[in-house]
């Protein structure tokens, strides 16, 4: 049950997109958005869909899976798209009581959820392609110049990775903890909000003292090995950018020239 | 004692994320008859499912095909089998200090008994006995337990299973951890238990030694399947077999095998000191008559 999560899951693979740079990959990424934005006409659309759809067939993970991600978002979207369709004023097509469906608003609706889906889908393939290391890497190093401003970007890198790295962790003890309580008689599903919340004590309790247990002993674990900070620290695998970075970037400009002309040209 | 079994595994299989590619058989077609009262080691290989086995006797996890039988009833037919099944075979996890939670000790061991709705006398009847069992002192109960060492805060834990008296105790690697005496005495103590209510008690081990030194009767997992069933004479009569799974045998048995290969004939199946002192005996004092 807990373990099916999939926001943030990675899909191990050897693709051209999985190789990419994970600083290229968070630039496309927000290259993609902002042209997603810009987008506002089918031959628009139709562009960024290609090239949504040539990410996902070069990543080879299944459209299923990536589907799977927009799938808790379908409330939000259903909602975008109801406001749309009757609060959109222009060429009124059927009207009943106080609603009116304008034929702006069926394409406002439709635009409008393509463009939520779309940016989730999208947006979920960097986190799909990319392992939670990587991306902490690439973000650490992209944020890299703020240090001169006295951003501790090292640090908040470190937390990040290793907040994701507990993630499962945690996921696993809370399974182990609910099993425990239960075996103990421990009632989760039955009474009111109150007596529900109350229940949850059991689990919250332990599973707090053994968080601050864990990162009490990472803590220890890290300085035993020497370490302090990233002054002066190297990396392993140092990042660099290869053919196939520049290459996406070219294409990423392409794109974004293509959508902003289209959208200059009101197309 | 009486003959009918307490609990009755019929051909239990469970398969984890099924249809998924993470699909992954961790028990197949297992049958088992638990008696009253019995005292049973379960061993195996880490993988072995005796963890998935150990969790479907009090219906924490359903089986993907075959049936439960508490006291001869289904424990997954309805909510109030499941429950009853719970306050019935008590769990015991591997590391249950972890799940301490109360701010006393007291609070803690009366939360199962809590939750099966007893009287507060009753309950305090249960903390109290239950402490005992497990040898915490009753000036300890007032305490919080997380200002207790790891050797008390375990036995907390399983006094707090021990409260809702189950018929069948479950506990999963109950000595983990621990420092021989520390192992020593928590056996002791629930053996103790066992003595004087009489009810089943199922430990899952890797120690050889200790399942020989407790148990009746043996039962061997491996692959999801039952590999081995039986008294620690007939189980560790099979080394070979249980070298080739990978387990270890006891060092008794070992040292057994070792002085075979250096042409002694000792007789028997050896697995405790006391066993081979009296083979050696036996082999001296045929010497003498010779």
């Amino acid at each position: 049950m807990l373990k099916d999560i999939t926001l943030g899951q990675y899909f191990p693979g050897d693709t051209v997109v999985h190789r990419l740079d994970p600083r290229t990959k968070i630039v496309l990424v927000l290259v993609y958005i902002v042209a997603m934005f810009i987008a506002e006409s089918f031959a628009s659309y139709a562009l960024m869909l290609v090239v949504l759809a040539l990410a996902i067939s070069l990543s080879r993970i299944r459209l299923a899976t990536v589907l799977k991600g927009v799938k808790p978002l379908i409330f939000v979207i259903a909602i975008t798209a109801f406001l749309n369709i009757f609060y959109t004023s222009g060429r009124v097509l059927v009207e009943f009581w106080i609603f009116k469906i304008t034929e702006e608003g069926i394409f406002n609706a439709i635009f409008m959820s393509l463009r939520i889906i779309m940016l989730i889908m999208g947006t979920f393939m960097l986190t799909y392609t990319t392992s939670p290391i990587m991306l902490t890497v690439g973000i650490e190093q992209l944020l890299g110049p703020l240090k001169v401003i006295k951003v501790p970007v090292h640090e908040l890198a470190m937390m990040m990775s290793m907040a994701l790295r507990l993630i499962p962790t945690l996921i696993e003890e809370t399974d182990k903890i609910m099993s425990a309580q239960k075996a103990r008689g421990a009632d989760f599903d039955t009474g009111n909000l109150i007596q529900k919340a109350k229940a949850l004590l059991p689990i919250l309790v332990p599973l707090f003292i053994s968080a601050f247990r864990r990162a009490d002993e990472l803590a220890v674990a890290m300085e035993s090995r020497c370490y302090h900070g990233g002054e002066g620290r190297t990396r392993l695998n140092v990042l660099t950018m290869s053919g196939r970075d520049y290459i996406s970037f070219a294409l990423a400009a392409a794109v974004l020239a293509g959508v902003i002309t289209l959208a200059h040209f009101g197309l | 004692m009486s003959k009918t079994p307490i609990l009755k595994i019929e051909n239990l299989t469970h398969v984890y994320s099924k249809g998924t590619p993470f699909e992954l058989s961790a028990l197949n077609g297992i049958n088992l008859e638990i008696g009253r009262g019995e005292v049973i080691g379960i061993i195996g290989h880490t993988g072995s499912g005796k963890s998935t086995l150990i969790q479907h006797l009090n219906a924490l996890i359903k089986p993907t095909e075959g049936k439960i039988y508490l006291d001869g009833k289904d424990i997954n037919e309805s909510k109030q089998s499941v429950k009853e099944a719970r306050s019935r075979v008590g769990l015991v996890f591997q590391y249950p200090e972890y799940q301490l939670f109360e701010e006393t000790v007291y609070k803690d061991i009366a939360f199962g008994p809590k939750n099966m709705r007893l009287t507060p006398d009753e309950i305090d009847v249960r903390v109290r006995a239950s402490a005992q069992f497990v040898g915490i002192d009753e000036e300890l109960l007032e305490r919080s337990p997380f200002d207790l060492s790891g050797g008390q805060k375990r036995r907390i834990a399983i006094a707090g299973v021990i409260a809702m008296l189950p018929e069948v105790l479950v506990l999963d690697e109950p000595m983990a951890g621990l420092d021989p005496a520390g192992r020593r005495e928590i056996m002791e103590n629930l053996m103790g238990y066992h003595r004087e209510t009489g009810n089943a008690m199922l430990i899952v081990t890797h120690s050889m030694e200790e399942a020989a030194r407790y148990a009746q009767r043996m039962i061997v997992l491996e692959h999801g399947r039952v590999a081995m069933d039986g008294t620690p004479d007939q189980v560790f009569s099979r080394e070979k077999e249980l070298k080739e799974m990978g387990l270890a045998v006891p060092e008794m048995t070992e040292l057994a095998e070792k002085l075979r290969g250096c042409g002694l004939p000792l007789e028997g199946t050896i697995y405790t000191v006391e066993q081979m002192r009296d083979a050696l005996l036996r082999l001296g004092g045929g010497r003498q008559d010779a």
